[in-house]
């Protein structure tokens, strides 16, 4: 994003929108560091300039600058996936796609969340991680599976690890007895991180909305504790056409 | 999306908060899904949302968009986003739908065990959970955990923690109340999952203890 200086009458209306803290004064006027920028597009959604001086890089969509837009501007839609969102539909729509079908777990790692932002080598330690423990099943319609250059190192493509995004997802799907292994490599990769992510693991419920045992004990065993909210799909859905 | 299961609060402040989504599958019931997803956004605005977007217009409860806009705005693949704010709501919500019987995806975010609850009152039977372990890395960069309560409402993390600092300065300095705070607070979530009802709540519990660097 970018703020036209001869424009900008320095209110600073638009600063506390920024989620990052991109926009700070310089002589007065409101300047957006590029640096810092995740081009989410907050700024100019949210209206709040009386004099219209925000407007968008005239360089967000040059590559690699451009995935900035993609992962981070929830409007945008995705070059690769051509969907808006950076991750595919999961758990809510599982009632008709059955992805995740019995005996299986889908696991959501969330990198960058709750806003705070990522480089993208972050990405690539957890994927390296995880390649390191033959855990390579990341989902093909998301759109971190495209910027993997070999999915058996978990290396990405050299001219992305300078960039940086608001959040990325990295979806994998496992049997349940390989839950407690992505857990654990997980559990040793957030030491290493600069940012954050957050961590989910959806499953096929039993009768009256019973957690399978097992997904509990495994979560238990690894040191890990669930939240008392969460994601239920209802189960209304049906196959169509 | 992702993020609706990662809101963050007491369970008693949870028990106001139940987002709610309308979502048409890809490839197995996006052909002809308008009119039922139609459906169910009547159903939603009968029972009365605390905030709502369509995908298609992509402007929240409080933007000024009509219901008639936003019910003539649905074609193929809209996807609806919701939240309400108390339990008798949701209850009647899942009821409807269940009797509308559409055919499309419903997911409900929000505490475990009232979901449950509600689902065995309304003859339900979950399918699919998608349970949060947690925040971690380098979790020491985050914010607090009073202000991430505001922030985790919206579903893409567009709610800044540096606009939750600014209102809560806005509402100590008597620029701003509760209710108006909580409505600019909900602006940038394009996702209109944002409960301005449980913010002000949490705006009237946190502005008496804070304390402000300028007046």
């Amino acid at each position: 994003m970018i703020i036209y200086k001869p424009i900008c009458v320095g209110c600073g209306r638009c600063h506390p929108f920024c989620p990052v803290g991109a926009i700070h004064f310089e002589e007065l006027k409101s300047v957006v560091d590029q640096e810092v920028c995740y081009e989410c597009g907050n700024c100019l959604r949210v209206a709040v300039c009386p004099v219209d001086a925000i407007a968008e890089s005239p360089h967000v969509y040059d590559y690699p600058r451009a995935l900035r837009k993609y992962f981070s501007d929830p409007n945008a839609t995705h070059a690769v996936t051509g969907i808006q969102g950076r991750g595919t539909e999961e758990s809510k729509t599982n009632d008709v796609t059955l992805r995740c079908g019995p005996g299986q777990v889908g696991i959501g790692i969330e990198v960058g969340r709750p806003t705070l932002g990522m480089g993208l080598v972050d990405i690539q330690k957890i994927t390296r991680a995880l390649a390191e423990n033959g855990i390579t099943e990341i989902e093909e319609n998301n759109p971190i599976h495209s910027m993997i250059q070999d999915p058996a190192t978990g290396d990405l493509k050299p001219e992305l690890l300078n960039e940086k995004v608001l959040s990325a997802i990295i979806e994998i799907q496992v049997n349940r007895d390989r839950l407690a292994d992505v857990l654990k490599t997980l559990k040793a990769v957030s030491t290493r991180l600069d940012s954050v992510f957050t961590l989910d693991v959806y499953t096929l419920l039993e009768p009256g909305l019973t957690i399978p045992r097992e997904v509990l004990d495994i979560i238990e065993a690894e040191g890990f504790a669930w939240r008392p909210n969460a994601k239920i799909n209802l189960g209304l859905g049906r196959v169509s056409e | 999306m992702t993020h609706s299961l990662h809101r963050e609060g007491s369970p008693e402040s949870l028990e106001r908060d139940y987002a709610v989504f309308i979502y048409p599958a890809r490839g197995y019931n996006y052909k002809g899904c308008a009119p039922k997803v139609r459906r169910l956004v009547e159903i939603v605005y009968q029972v009365g949302p605390a905030n709502m977007i369509a995908t298609t217009l992509r402007q929240n409860l409080y933007s000024g968009v009509s219901p008639e806009a936003v019910l003539d705005s649905i074609r193929e693949g809209v996807r609806v986003f919701s939240v309400f704010n108390s339990r008798e709501k949701i209850k009647q919500l899942l009821a409807l739908f269940k009797e509308a019987d559409q055919g499309i995806s419903i997911v409900v975010s929000g505490l475990i065990d009232r979901v449950r609850e509600i689902a065995s009152e309304v003859g339900l039977n979950p399918h699919t959970l998608n349970v949060s372990l947690g925040i971690h890395g380098n979790t020491d960069r985050l914010p607090p955990g009073e202000v991430r309560q505001f922030t985790t409402m919206c579903g893409h993390g567009m709610v800044s923690p540096h606009l939750v600092r600014d209102i809560i300065r806005k509402v100590k300095t008597h620029k701003t109340d509760t209710w108006e705070g909580s409505l600019t607070l909900a602006k940038p979530c394009t996702c209109g999952i944002y409960n301005p009802y449980r913010s002000q709540a949490l705006l009237e519990e946190m502005t008496p203890i804070y304390t402000v660097d300028r007046w």
